[in-house]
């Protein structure tokens, strides 16, 4: 069985924690030995003290952002999914579903975001469109190839066997779109926490985005590096969730 | 069989781009000015300036470098990206020389506050007053502060009051969710007359409030004016007549504008123009020039962001501005003909 | 040679008109929308700042059509540097990971961590690093590229099954050999995937990119129509980032179906 390569064993995390500590290292002597201002790059162990220090704005905002982001994720997996999921079951579809869903992804996503602020407001409902957008293109394109990678014949064969859709679906595309569809939603935990920031920083009552966007005003960059920490860490937690329960859905199958 | 990698012919080289210190060039030095926005005819005497040759017989080779989102140009004035930079406003000035950004502001190009509040004509809110029972929305970066000013001078507790972060839309104030929304006298003003009609609109300026916020700020790196003061003074004299040449043929200056950017709506950018010729020739300007820098103005605005918090304490107001580069140019000459 | 169906051998034209009739389609299909949706605004009386009419977007891009051919071409270019890098590198440190386990698992975290970070919080960074030129927008593309293309590379490589490794082992196939014929034809449909993500990524890292001060691009016109709040330019904007979009999505088709096809020959 191959061991897969994004869920961390013990031996790799300590190795992660390796690389890690390495780069923070060299970024402390970076910045410590050159005397660089915080405005060009403040030192690790200056931006670990805010952490605490402002570990209550901080802690709020984060968790406002990650419900936005967990909102918008679920909203736009399941609409990607479904979207293969009608067009690998209604064939015809697939040429006006493609094309559109590509031309609507092809846009920047930052592009739809003034219009996207004007339908949906400044509260967490304009980013939780924004998340659900962007996910969804990700769920639809690694959906529909785990979809396609079905071998017609097997489909045939099923068929000629007297099953129905729904079981050729259940039995055969499923377990085989499977490890693409969760590949696609571990990618998309990531950029899910990014747009949310991203709109955050357009328009927004709280968040992670805005307190950055607030700190850039004021010129404080220690709270901006905090805020990019904290945010870096609410991605990995949500992308560690969501390597767990990969693995044990493949493990399942 | 030669034992060859396809991985040898895949590489990928990120090299840093060399920002070298400003080289000589036919004798002229090259030097940049970062706006604080993209550009438009807020900007176009800087443009003008250039197009004339000005910069060049001051011996300087200014490229122009715009704004953007998220993009502060005292940063980049202070890590020397950029040589020269037009701020955005006495409020940034305060807040960079307050963290050590080693800058100076030479020069103020709005003399009075680009911001107004609106209200409809016809709505709830009449005068100050209304306000307390408003809904209201501004910019809570740095607009807040005037609106706040404003309130405080007049008696009115904002503790009680509704005061939400504007969206980057003026329709929620078009379609009544809104009874007062701030503006910029040059930008978002323009569209609230185009959906609204002017005479639906009621403006509250600052300054009939005994508030005064004076913006767009012209700032230079420490480093670079100790070293080349004779430079920051061609800067300074460059810039003022483009801004006279472009109040004098405004038709010519808006071509200009939108030869740099053609999508740029022109009737837009005519009444931008018109109105950042008002700001720039108000107050402590009409008298000594353009880029006068009003201490009085400035202290008022520094001593609204003391009271607020929003600096930890008052700043050397003397170090931060420096107006000898102005002064050097007699007012004659900083006021159109 | 008689077997060659004569709809595609005997009339040259014809053949050409069949390439040329799903691009046909696509555009009538793009018509018949534009109408539409004009038609609803005008039934229905939609204000131009909430949807404009299609005829007024592209009234806007006629009147100026050199602006938005540049930007067009500006931020094309942003994007083809960028992801070109972006999907060698990818493809390359993703090979390397699944042969380096001590590489993957001291570097990937960081990766990972790596796009965690929104660009945008840093557009002071990017200008301080790489100036105002072409390449800190490369830069931003190839930032947001090569991430996926890694992560589908690494899967692609360890979808590969370890019979046939040890089968063509036995022959006495090099590593080298092993990667050219199997390893990488079998990762080729996963990559694909991950360039189809990374293409619409780095379009939106071209655009936020010149957000940090630059004078053409997509990303400069959509931001001057923002401020402006002048939704037909933002449209327009939109069109053409769409255009570009679908552009480089069907290149990323084309070029599948021609490797992905020679690939099922030699694996």
């Amino acid at each position: 069985m191959t061991h897969d390569p994004m869920t961390p064993s013990r031996h790799a995390l300590a190795r992660g924690l390796l690389g890690g500590g390495a780069l923070f290292l060299i970024w402390e002597i970076a910045a410590r030995g050159f005397d660089l201002p915080a405005y060009i790059l403040p030192a690790v162990s200056e931006i670990l003290l805010r952490f605490w220090t402002a570990r209550d704005v901080l802690g709020g905002a984060a968790v406002y952002t990650l419900g936005e982001a967990f909102g918008g994720y679920l909203l736009g997996g399941a609409v990607g999914v479904a979207l293969a999921l009608c067009v690998t079951l209604v064939p015809v579809l697939r040429r006006v579903i493609v094309p559109a869903a590509t031309a609507v992804n092809s846009v920047p996503i930052v592009a739809f975001s003034p219009l996207i602020l004007l339908w949906f407001g400044m509260g967490a409902g304009s980013k939780v469109v924004m998340v659900a957008v962007a996910v969804s293109f990700t769920m639809f394109v690694s959906a529909l190839a785990g979809f396609d990678r079905v071998d017609e014949r097997s489909v045939n064969l099923m068929r000629s066997f007297g099953a129905s859709r729904a079981a050729i679906l259940w039995k055969l595309r499923l377990p085989t779109a499977l490890p693409l569809i969760l590949s696609g939603m571990r990618l998309s935990t990531v950029r899910s926490l990014i747009v949310a920031i991203v709109t955050e920083m357009l328009g927004a009552y709280g968040g992670l985005g805005w307190v950055i966007y607030q700190a850039v005003i004021v010129i404080d960059f220690v709270q901006v590096w905090a805020a990019i920490f904290v945010a870096s860490a609410a991605s990995l937690a949500f992308f560690g969730f969501v390597s767990f329960l990969e693995r044990r859905l493949v493990f399942w199958r | 069989m030669k034992r060859r990698s396809f991985l040898s012919t895949l590489g990928a080289a990120a090299s840093a781009a060399v920002l070298g210190a400003p080289a000589m060039a036919q004798d002229l030095t090259e030097v940049s000015l970062r706006l604080k926005w993209l550009p438009q005819a807020q900007f176009v005497g800087f443009y003008m300036a250039k197009e004339k040759g000005y910069y060049a017989e001051e011996g300087l080779d200014l490229t122009i470098n715009p704004g953007g989102p998220n993009l502060l140009t005292e940063n980049l004035v202070a890590t020397g990206s950029d040589t020269f930079g037009l701020s955005g406003g006495t409020d940034s000035v305060f807040a960079a020389v307050e963290k050590g950004l080693p800058i100076t502001c030479i020069g103020i190009a709005h003399q009075e506050t680009p911001f107004v509040f609106v209200s409809k004509a016809d709505g709830p809110v009449q005068e100050i007053a209304d306000f307390r029972d408003a809904d209201i929305t501004t910019w809570f970066t740095g607009a807040n502060y005037v609106l706040f000013g404003m309130l405080a001078a007049n008696g009115l507790d904002r503790s009680a009051m509704s005061i939400q972060p504007q969206q980057v839309s003026v329709t929620p104030f078009v379609d009544g969710q809104v009874d007062v929304v701030t503006a910029t006298r040059y930008n978002e003003y323009y569209t609230l007359m185009t959906r609204v009609g002017e005479d639906n609109l009621k403006r509250f300026v600052p300054e009939d409030y005994g508030v005064s916020f004076p913006r767009d700020t012209l700032i230079v790196g420490n480093d670079f004016a100790a070293e080349n003061p004779e430079l920051v003074q061609g800067f300074v004299r460059a810039s003022v007549k483009g801004w006279l040449d472009t109040f004098a043929d405004k038709e010519a200056a808006i071509d200009l504008i939108l030869s740099e950017a053609p999508t740029l709506e022109r009737p837009h950018q005519e009444f931008m123009l018109d109105e950042i010729e008002k700001i720039m020739l108000a107050g402590a300007a009409a008298e000594d020039g353009l880029f006068a820098i009003d201490m009085d103005a400035v202290s008022s605005a520094h001593q609204i962001l003391v009271d607020y918090e929003v600096l930890g304490g008052p700043i050397d107001l003397e170090a931060a501005f420096d107006s000898q580069f102005v002064d050097a140019i007699p007012a004659a000459e900083r006021l159109p003909q | 040679m008689t077997a060659i169906p004569a709809s595609a051998g005997a009339f040259p034209a014809a053949r050409r008109f069949g390439a040329v009739l799903p691009l046909l389609r696509g555009l009538l299909a793009l018509a018949a929308v534009l109408v539409a949706v004009e038609l609803i605004i005008l039934a229905f009386g939609i204000r131009p700042y909430v949807l404009p009419r299609p005829s007024m977007v592209l009234e806007a891009i006629l009147r100026t059509p050199a602006a938005y051919r540049d930007a067009i071409l500006r931020t094309g270019t942003e994007v083809l540097l960028g992801f070109g890098a972006g999907a060698l590198f990818g493809v390359w440190i993703g090979v390397a990971f699944s042969r380096l386990r001590f590489l993957r698992e001291t570097v990937f975290p960081i990766f990972i961590v790596s796009q965690t970070i929104p660009v945008i919080a840093f557009g002071a960074l990017v200008v301080m690093w790489f100036g105002n030129t072409i390449l800190a927008k490369a830069v931003i593309v190839f930032y947001l590229t090569f991430f996926p293309v890694t992560v589908n590379t690494l899967l692609g490589m360890r979808t590969v099954d370890q019979k046939q490794v040890q089968l063509m082992q036995s022959f006495g196939a090099s590593d080298a050999v092993i990667m050219r014929k199997l390893r990488f034809p079998t990762a080729l449909p996963h990559i694909f995937v991950a360039l189809r993500i990374a293409s619409a990524l780095g379009l939106s890292g071209a655009v936020v990119g010149e957000w940090f001060g630059d004078t053409t691009g997509l990303g400069v016109l959509l931001l001057q129509g923002m401020y402006a709040e002048n939704m037909v330019a933002i449209w327009a904007a939109i069109l053409c980032a769409a255009a570009l979009g679908i552009a480089f999505f069907s290149a990323i088709g084309w070029a599948e179906k021609r490797i992905v096809f020679w690939g099922g020959e030699t694996a």
